[in-house]
């Protein structure tokens, strides 16, 4: 009996089809499976299904889809200004400026007296 | 049982005693893995199908590892490789004399009940080795116990399997015949056993843990439908054989098994390094 082999690599990512053995039982297709599929690339998880309970429909028997061309759909393809990235950075890096601006007269209005750090979040959370 | 636990040393700073107590608690452990990965070499490229062929020769390769990891205890001491090994002589080994027995020719049953016997056993010995009092096993114990526990449902599952109608039972049971009585000798003690547990180095006793092994192995079985030599009481009702191995006695089939993996390396001549020069003094 063939039993088909899906290997996980890391918790939470699909398992994948990795190949099959020859076992009588599943206990026995796992344990198998362990040394030909779970030993020489990182695993997490396996499954095994007898060959025979995978259900199949192929392009000879039904038409898929998807063979028009519908690249347009995808956001990727369209042309962009890519100038206002520059933009975005010196907006920041003059907020940043601006704001350790505050924090140094923030500091004189204190008269010294208060903790630096202390002063500069309660401005920026303000 | 000793409580007391103060760790042993570097190997460098072990008494002449507890160096003893250690080289006699490694040497059995480490030839017994060694020799079964011998004898289930055997069965590579002939185990009944592709699958059953590439697990036993796993395991015979984890089985080398570990042995490989207590044999590199023993070179702490001062031993090389080839010393222990490759130019011993064959009474050096203290292997229990269970793993050294021939394979029954092409019986698969033979193969599964000699490592269901071992395994059980090898269990219940790194699990007595996991509070050692010498840390350098067991910075080692963790990683064997990881790869025993697939031997161990390796055996169980094909032994369950044999056993399930009466032509496979009864391979199984002849099998069992066979092995049981060197399976004891699994449990025979050296002269150190009383320092191995007295310095902690072994946490429980062969004798205790005879005792939870029949309490493993002989319900087990006989759940499977095969009987065991045990009487109802718990006595043992068959002799330890002469030969048991750790005493370095051994049955006439080592010196053959022996010869049989040192000869490629006495055919290489492997204990005489090539040399590309003669030796000036010698023209």
């Amino acid at each position: 009996m063939i039993w088909e082999v899906f290997r996980q690599e890391q918790r939470g990512k699909y398992h994948t089809h990795c190949g099959n053995v020859h076992a009588p039982d599943k206990e026995m297709a796992l344990m198998f499976a362990q040394i030909q599929h779970g030993r020489r690339r990182p695993t997490h998880s396996l499954w095994v299904t007898p060959r025979e309970e995978i259900g199949e429909v192929d392009a000879e028997e039904t038409s898929f889809g998807g063979t028009t061309d519908k690249s347009y759909r995808w956001a990727m393809t369209f042309n962009t200004d890519e100038d206002f990235a520059a933009e975005i950075a010196a907006s920041q890096r003059e907020q940043e400026a601006a704001e350790r601006e505050r924090a140094e007269r923030g500091d004189d209005a204190e008269g010294g007296g208060g903790n630096a750090e202390g002063g500069a979040e309660e401005g920026e959370s303000a | 049982m000793s409580t007391e636990t103060t760790g042993l040393g570097t190997p460098e700073d072990l008494t002449d005693a507890e160096r003893g107590a250690v080289e006699a608690e490694l040497r059995p452990l480490a030839d017994g893995e060694f020799v079964l990965a011998e004898r289930y070499t055997e069965w590579q490229v002939r185990a009944p199908t592709l699958e059953s062929d590439l697990a036993i020769s796993n395991i015979a390769q984890d089985e080398l590892g570990h042995a490989r990891l207590w044999y590199d205890l023993l070179e702490d001491f001062g031993y090389t490789e080839a010393a222990l090994i490759w130019e011993a002589n064959p009474e050096d080994f203290q292997h229990p004399t269970l793993v050294e027995l021939p394979l029954g020719e092409g019986d698969w049953a033979d193969a599964i009940v000699r490592g269901y016997l071992y395994d059980t056993y090898e269990n219940l010995h790194l699990r007595a080795l996991e509070g050692t009092s010498y840390p350098w096993i067991a910075d080692r114990v963790g990683k064997v116990l990881a790869e025993e526990d697939y031997h161990t449902q390796h055996a169980r599952n094909w032994l369950s399997r044999l056993c399930e109608d009466d032509p496979g039972r009864e391979r199984v049971r002849k099998a069992l015949d066979r092995l049981f009585p060197y399976a004891l000798t699994l449990f025979a003690e050296t002269e150190h056993e009383a320092a191995i547990v007295d310095m902690g180095i072994r946490t429980e006793s062969l004798a205790d843990m005879r005792e939870e092994w029949l309490g493993v192995v002989v319900p087990h079985l006989d759940s499977l439908g095969l009987s065991v030599p045990v009487s109802e009481d718990g006595e043992v009702l068959v002799d330890l054989p002469d030969q048991v191995g750790t005493d370095g006695s051994h049955t006439e089939h080592w010196p053959e098994l022996f010869e049989e993996f040192t000869h490629t390396y006495r055919e290489l001549e492997l204990g005489e390094p090539p040399r590309l020069l003669e030796d000036p003094d010698e023209v």
